[in-house]
């Protein structure tokens, strides 16, 4: 090339191919479209597994709206800076410093193979070439910082969850080691990294090889890292020429390398860059809340095979990055159960890869995701799942694990296949509408001791239906709560009743155990006997039921404006509706999140602004609001016991709470959170150190009732 | 092979409920039905061995009741079996378990079953009788109170497992046909779900009148039962009280409770 000390500014560009033969540049374009063939097919593999998948049988957001969530998602990386900041921060490192890297990469394409021989565009030189050049070497910087980092993190800080030992598996069984996925992580990283690092090689050598060119050299701080190389290559000895046959070199080697990265994508981790974008934009705003449709009349129910999963599930199975958020959030997995939501969707995604990626689908019986054989979902996993939601919520790539859950508790439940305690429960709910196996006649029987009368919202036109439930209704503890709360809206001169023996079960809890069948029935006939009451709003102590009147009763007509207890009371604090006597001077107390009312239903606000509003000092704990601890209740989990010489997730949850210096009081705001917590505070000997109260009850100490005393005495006074 | 397995609705009575005035049953509005705990079990000793021997074994549920009786048929149908038998009249009404072992056999007979699998006992009545009755009718060969069980096609041959008092266990071998009762804890029943139960009411239950089955109504009733119920009645309770308080309130009501009872 020619010495030109005067050359024009707009000739600077990027140098491709110089002093390349005819025959390699066809040789690498024969590489190129090589490795894209191998990356289409293997995305065509993807493809046809996921087409083997089920329809979707529930109707998500718009896909605008969808897409607008997901690109926000990934451009902020917030749901990956969630309880990993630094993790999240690397990631974002690599992710902006690879797609800016991509989309140079792409440009240069654009213009060299399809722009400039079909219409002759070229702009890919000048200051736009400049600017893109001083980007990319900034890109391929935040790309090796970012793997750096994430190489130190599993070398060094071991995060546990990043410990692939699985809850699920005994030591010996066959699929019981997973460091399989550990070689796949580091030769992801260092894949990376050599790519990162040899481009940066191939720069300075170009530059130092091309010192003579001053469209080039005089440049090269455009290229900040690329200039450094070059001036190392100088210092350690490099001639110009030294460093064209170094060029050569690892030209061919970065080529060969990257092109290996994009064959593998498909086939590898790599995938989520798809897998995870494309679950992100097909979440759904309530996985969990309202759980999928069942459609009753099927020959099955329920998903028992892999290919029973639809295709958005299959897609969210490969899109886990085990990046471990889950499993640590998991009550489950906290407390010894052989259950991690991690493991769980990782089985499933092996299935499927080893089922439904051939060209053929194997026989059904290969395809059996239930059972204890390699790839298979141990029974006893499905029914560890207190369906608390910890899992869908944090997971930063949108997988939703409980939906997978349920649906193959339901073809369990068809099967008949399930803890002899969880059938007796059902079987009581089948037969006497409530889980306690009482007869309908004692439901109200709670009411009889309060010193005034409950409206029958059956026959009565009512301002506030108070749909009770069971644990409200029939269990000792929360019977007082009931009466707490009969009392406060007495007080408060709310216009309100109940429906004493004809109230069902709401059915929550017998759904997420996955009997579809009875749920319908209990959700018909409460809707039906909810739309004969004249009403205007719901309200209920119980965020279980809550939860599904809000959610899923829509889907059966039941349509109502509905309330929780604690948000209700919050309300009528706020409006000074509730008289009191007193406040409770600075008593230190801290909440327990219910999943049905805080991470389900975002009720986090309003038990804690009652329990401001009386003057009490609440002092979270370290895992509250959206990281709230599961009690262990939920998924039907209040039926069966846990296994005894395990810490029980209510007993991690007392100590945590136990950890806060002169704590008073631990306030729950839900039946099934009492029930487990007060065992807990036992077992754990807590009893003389504080107390578990709902925030029904600290109302309830702090109320001026002599208004209702005159009530009740009217009442006595009135002839029957 | 076939299986037939009579199941009963058993009375589960209210925590409060009244005699009738005839002194001799309960009065109906405090009684709620169900399947009977042991017929859970023995159905679902048949439900595996058709399992286990798919397309060679057919498993039947029958039971002798009125109408409200097809629920308990509905319950087993809803786990499996593809059909089931319901024997009744009006002449069946006050039938002791001998009266109604008579109809079950003669079922057998008709079905041509070569096994029967009886609930040991019922809840509501606890006779543990019809089960052994039946065996004796058909002159089969019966084992009672059956804790395990396996059936070998080839020789049509079962060998069965009882629990003996101290922790001994026997191992019987018996031909078919024969009548074995089944105890609780033989095997874990299955979930009958709501669709299941719902999807049972397609199944046919074949309703049949004693004269189907060829037993003339002297034989089932009050007048073909050797036993009847004279009376029923709740026993006096006997009485127990926590005495609390001080030493001296203690004193006070402990010497009350005498004088009571010496009728001062």
């Amino acid at each position: 090339m020619m010495i030109d000390g005067n050359h024009n500014p707009e000739d600077v560009t990027r140098v491709l191919f110089e002093s390349f033969p005819g025959w390699a540049v066809g040789v690498f374009y024969v590489v190129g479209f090589g490795a894209i063939a191998v990356f289409l097919y293997g995305c065509f593999v993807q493809y046809r597994k996921y087409a083997r998948g089920q329809s979707l049988r529930k109707v998500l957001p718009p896909l605008k709206d969808r897409l607008l969530q997901m690109v926000v998602s990934v451009g902020t990386h917030r749901t990956l800076r969630r309880r990993d900041r630094s993790a999240g921060y690397a990631h974002a490192l690599i992710f902006f410093g690879f797609a800016l890297l991509f989309i140079g990469t792409a440009t240069i394409t654009l213009e060299y193979d399809i722009l400039a021989p079909l219409i002759g565009l070229k702009f890919w030189h000048g200051n736009f070439y400049l600017l893109f050049s001083l980007a990319l070497d900034l890109a391929g910087l935040w790309l090796v910082a970012g793997l750096v980092y994430m190489m130190a993190r599993r070398g060094w800080l071991k995060p546990p969850k990043l410990n692939y030992a699985r809850p699920d598996r005994a030591a010996d069984a066959p699929d019981a080691n997973r460091s399989f996925y550990q070689f796949e992580d580091w030769a992801f990283l260092c894949l990376l990294i050599i790519i990162g690092i040899t481009g940066f090689v191939l720069e300075g050598a170009r530059l130092l090889w091309l010192q003579n060119t001053p469209t080039v050299w005089d440049y090269r701080w455009w290229s900040p890292v690329g200039a450094v190389v070059a001036n190392a290559l100088s210092l350690v000895g490099f001639t110009p020429e030294g460093a064209g046959s170094l060029r050569i070199s690892i030209w061919w080697f970065h080529a060969i390398i990257s092109l290996t990265f994009i064959a593998l994508i498909p086939y590898s981790k790599a995938k989520h860059i798809f897998t995870a974008m494309s679950s992100l934009a097909l979440r759904d705003p309530l996985p969990v809340q309202k759980l999928p449709p069942v459609d009753m009349s099927a020959d099955t129910v329920g998903a028992s095979k892999i290919t029973d999963f639809n295709w958005k599930q299959l897609l969210n199975f490969d899109a886990c990055t085990k990046c471990g958020r889950c499993h640590e959030a998991c009550p489950a997995n906290a407390s010894g159960a052989p259950l991690s939501p991690r493991d769980l969707i990782l089985t499933l995604r092996e299935l499927a890869e080893n089922t439904l990626e051939g060209i053929r689908q194997p026989e059904p019986e290969k395809l059996i995701a239930q059972g204890n054989g390699v790839f298979q979902v141990p029974t006893e996993t499905l029914w560890a799942c207190r369906t608390c939601a910890a899992c869908v919520e944090i997971c930063p790539v949108g997988i939703e694990h409980v939906p997978v859950i349920v649906e193959m508790r339901r073809a369990l439940v068809e099967q008949g296949d399930m803890d002899p305690l969880v059938q007796k429960a059902l079987q009581n709910i089948q037969k006497r509408g409530n889980s306690f196996g009482e007869t309908k006649k004692k439901r109200p029987a709670w009411t009889k001791k309060l010193d005034f009368e409950i409206k029958d919202a059956r026959t009565e036109a009512v301002d506030v239906l108070w749909f009770v439930g069971d644990f409200a209704s029939f269990d000792p503890r929360y019977q007082r709560v009931s009466m707490d709360f009969a009392r406060i809206l007495k007080a408060a001169n709310i216009d309100f009743g109940i429906l004493y023996e004809d109230e069902s079960n709401s059915g929550n809890d017998v759904r997420r155990v996955g009997e579809e069948g009875l749920y319908q029935h209990l959700a018909e006939s409460n809707i039906a006997l909810l739309n004969d009451c004249d009403f205007k709003r719901v309200v209920t102590t119980d965020p279980h039921s809550f939860n599904t009147i809000k959610n899923e009763y829509p889907e059966f007509g039941g349509n109502y404006d509905v309330e929780h207890a604690s948000a209700f009371l919050a309300r009528l604090l706020d409006e000074e509706r509730i008289p009191l006597k007193k406040g409770l001077d600075g008593r230190r107390v801290t909440f327990h999140d219910p999943c049905h009312l805080g991470r389900y239903n975002k009720g986090y606000d309003g038990p804690r602004d009652a329990i401001r509003k009386l003057g009490a000092d609440l002092v979270e704990m370290k895992r509250c609001r959206d990281n709230s601890f599961c009690c262990g209740a939920g998924g039907g989990r209040i039926w069966t016991p846990d296994p005894v010489g395990k810490e029980k997730p209510s007993e991690n949850r007392v100590r945590e709470a136990a950890t806060i210096e002169g704590l008073e009081t631990i306030v729950v705001s839900c039946p099934k959170c009492m029930n487990m917590l007060e065992d807990a505070r036992k077992t754990t000997n807590n009893e003389d150190n504080f107390e578990i109260r709902e925030v029904v009850e600290l109302i309830a100490e702090c109320l001026d009732d002599s208004a209702i005393s005159v009530v009740a005495q009217e009442h006595v006074a009135e002839p029957a | 092979m076939k299986i037939l397995v009579p199941v009963k609705q058993v009375e589960i009575l209210d925590e409060d409920f009244d005699v009738q005035d005839d002194g001799r049953s309960i009065d109906p509005d405090c009684i709620e039905f169900e399947l009977n705990e042991w017929d859970d079990y023995s159905w679902e000793t048949a439900l595996q061995l058709m399992e286990k021997h798919e397309g060679t074994v057919e498993a039947v549920p029958m039971t002798v009741g009125d109408e409200s009786a097809d629920d308990g048929l509905r319950k087993c149908l809803a786990k499996g079996g593809e059909r089931a038998i319901r024997v009744w009249d009006d002449s069946v009404a006050g039938s002791d378990p001998i009266a109604i072992a008579r109809l079950i056999a003669a079922a057998a007979k008709k079905e041509d079953a070569q096994l029967v699998l009886a609930g040991t006992q019922s809840t509501d009545q606890a006779h543990g009788q019809t089960g052994i009755a039946v065996a004796a009718l058909l002159g089969w060969p019966h084992v009672a109170v059956v804790s395990a069980l396996d059936y070998s096609a080839a020789d049509g041959k079962l060998t069965v497992r009882r629990e003996l008092e101290g922790g001994v266990e026997e191992e019987i071998e018996v031909a078919l046909p024969a009548v074995l009762t089944i105890q609780l804890g033989i095997n874990e029943p299955r979930y009958a779900s709501l669709r299941g139960i719902k999807q049972a009411k397609t199944k046919t239950v074949d309703l049949l009148s004693p004269a189907d089955l060829g037993v003339s109504t002297d034989q089932l009733g009050e007048t073909g039962s050797a036993a009847r119920v004279r009376r029923m009645y709740i026993p006096e309770r006997s009485k127990a009280e926590l005495i609390t308080g001080t030493p001296p309130e203690q004193v006070k009501r402990l010497i009350e409770i005498v004088n009571e009872l010496k009728g001062a």
